[in-house]
């Protein structure tokens, strides 16, 4: 075991059963992912991007094989998972308090200040916009102060100068936290990552850098069978 | 079940794969945690929105038995089998409340409270437990505060074995949790699921389970047929214990106590079966 890995997975496997057939996810990946990095894990649509962020986050059990966590994990940081849409946003917030035994009051002051969405604080959150609840989500996990945060797609949400201020705090953070995004978007993931992972039928390669990854990506986007 | 403990710092972390003892315990912790915090959203969530809130789950009950008051004291007088009418009604249907509500509730907990089984620490029988044990509190209050409102209105009662009578209210539990467990496992496989439910355990069991009848008034071709429902032994011993004037001679613990125990353990093996079905599709 590596000593930097925050985390890693051994022999972990997960198919589902659909309609279509067995799906094959993840086919005997082990992988580790460095602490302190920011690694964005590539993939088209329906390689099982999703999926692979709930196995991570623990939402999920791999169907064999391991995955160890050297750190507290945040939930997958999306549009829509994670809260009641009849709740307001300070009750969502002390709700992730509490299930993460974190102070109530305290997760609700910082959610407040860092989200800014001022008198919308109190009002449910099914009348909020995509941006609006992004901004709620990463607000929230920010304030329960995680040692990795997983991301599924939505990063880049809000306007410019909200983006902005959500790069720094996880810049600032990198030290000691790192990020993992997931998206099908190369753009983002040059963006904001150190390194990447490409997942494709049901394997998951990393590379140590950027443009390597972004080269492989590419080949298998013209050439889905070959490469990756 | 998931290991929880992957949620503590790294150094509490190491020291729980250490001792297995403190690995337990503090998954636990971490259970009670989230179930307390579930049964706050949900009660927010239920009687927070609107103005009257709590007085809700208290008005149908009691409109519930004034009907049934008003409807028998007419057709029979003010007593049945000896047990004034009263106490009678809420006896039966309020306490049932703790069967049916609780399977109502229970039933959805997986399908309305799928967004929040993307936190690690949140698992389906964490949502299914919340809402069950929320619903057996609010029934319970709901019930001493009718019998008080009783008294407050001038009828007399007394309760004659009050441990007794909140054994059966564990027993319907029991049955209530049971298939709960069971349709809330179902339910996300099997989207029927729920209007079977209804169709199976809402009125039959509302008309058959001796809320406002005694098994004693009843004709002995159908009373040996109902004897089949569990239920309606539990409603014979609530007044059994409840009533110094009536004594069952039909309600039996033993078969109670059994069909309590046999439909709670296979709710609990049916959704240990279905676990790892029913987050898929999240």
């Amino acid at each position: 075991m590596s000593g930097g890995d925050i985390i890693t997975l051994q022999h972990v496997s997960k198919a589902y059963r659909t309609s279509a057939g067995v799906r094959c996810v993840l086919d005997d990946v082990s992988v580790g992912f460095p602490a302190g990095k920011r690694i964005g894990i590539l993939g088209l649509n329906g390689a099982g991007k999703s999926t692979l962020v709930r196995l991570l986050g623990d939402a999920e059990a791999p169907d064999t094989g391991r995955i160890r966590r050297f750190g507290r994990i945040s939930w997958p940081l999306g549009y829509s998972g994670g809260f009641q849409a009849t709740l307001t946003a300070r009750e969502n917030a002390r709700f992730v308090a509490r299930i993460y035994g974190e102070d109530p009051d305290y997760i609700e002051a910082f959610t407040a200040e860092f989200s800014e969405l001022g008198g919308y604080f109190d009002v449910p959150l099914r009348n909020y916009s995509a941006g609006m609840r992004s901004r709620f989500a990463f607000s929230v996990s920010l304030a329960c102060n995680f040692e990795c945060y997983l991301v599924d797609e939505a990063l880049e949400t809000g306007d410019a100068r909200y983006k902005e201020k959500f790069r720094r705090a996880f810049a600032e953070r990198s030290s000691d936290a790192s990020v993992i995004l997931v998206s099908h978007n190369e753009g983002m993931i040059r963006r904001n990552c150190d390194m990447a992972a490409i997942l494709h039928e049901g394997r998951l390669v990393m590379h140590d850098n950027i443009k390597d990854a972004m080269r492989a990506y590419q080949l298998m986007q013209t050439r889905p069978r070959a490469a990756a | 079940m998931i290991d929880r403990t992957f949620q503590r710092t790294p150094a509490r972390r190491h020291r729980c794969a250490g001792t297995d003892l403190a690995g337990v315990s503090s998954a636990f912790a971490t259970q009670c945690r989230v179930i307390r915090a579930l049964m706050l959203r949900e009660t927010q969530s239920r009687y927070g929105e609107h103005k009257l809130g709590f007085l809700w789950a208290l008005l149908e009950p009691l409109l519930m038995v004034s009907l049934f008051v008003a409807f028998f004291a007419l057709m029979h007088g003010d007593s049945v089998s000896g047990m004034p009418i009263v106490p009678f009604m809420i006896t039966g249907i309020v306490p049932f409340n703790l069967f049916k509500e609780t399977l109502n509730q229970m039933q959805t907990a997986v399908t309305a409270n799928r967004s929040l089984l993307g936190f690690p620490q949140v698992t389906t029988f964490d949502v299914i437990v919340a809402r069950g044990l929320l619903d057996v509190a609010v029934v319970l209050c709901v019930f001493l505060i009718m019998l008080m409102l009783a008294r407050v209105f001038g009828v007399e009662w007394r309760c004659e074995d009050p441990l007794g009578a909140l054994m059966v209210c564990g027993l319907l539990v029991m049955h209530g949790m049971g298939l709960g467990f069971i349709f809330a496992s179902l339910s996300p496989v099997v989207p029927s699921m729920r209007q079977f439910g209804t169709l199976l355990f809402g009125r039959p069991m509302f008309l058959g389970s001796g809320l406002f009848f005694t098994a004693e008034s009843l004709p002995t071709a159908v009373r040996d047929w109902l004897l089949f429902n569990p239920l309606l032994h539990l409603m014979e011993l609530m007044r059994d214990r409840f009533f110094h004037e009536f004594a069952t001679s039909h309600g039996s613990w033993s078969y109670a106590v059994t069909s309590a125990v046999v439909v709670f353990a296979s709710g609990l093996l049916i959704h240990q079966a279905m676990q790892k079905r029913a987050v898929v599709g999240l």
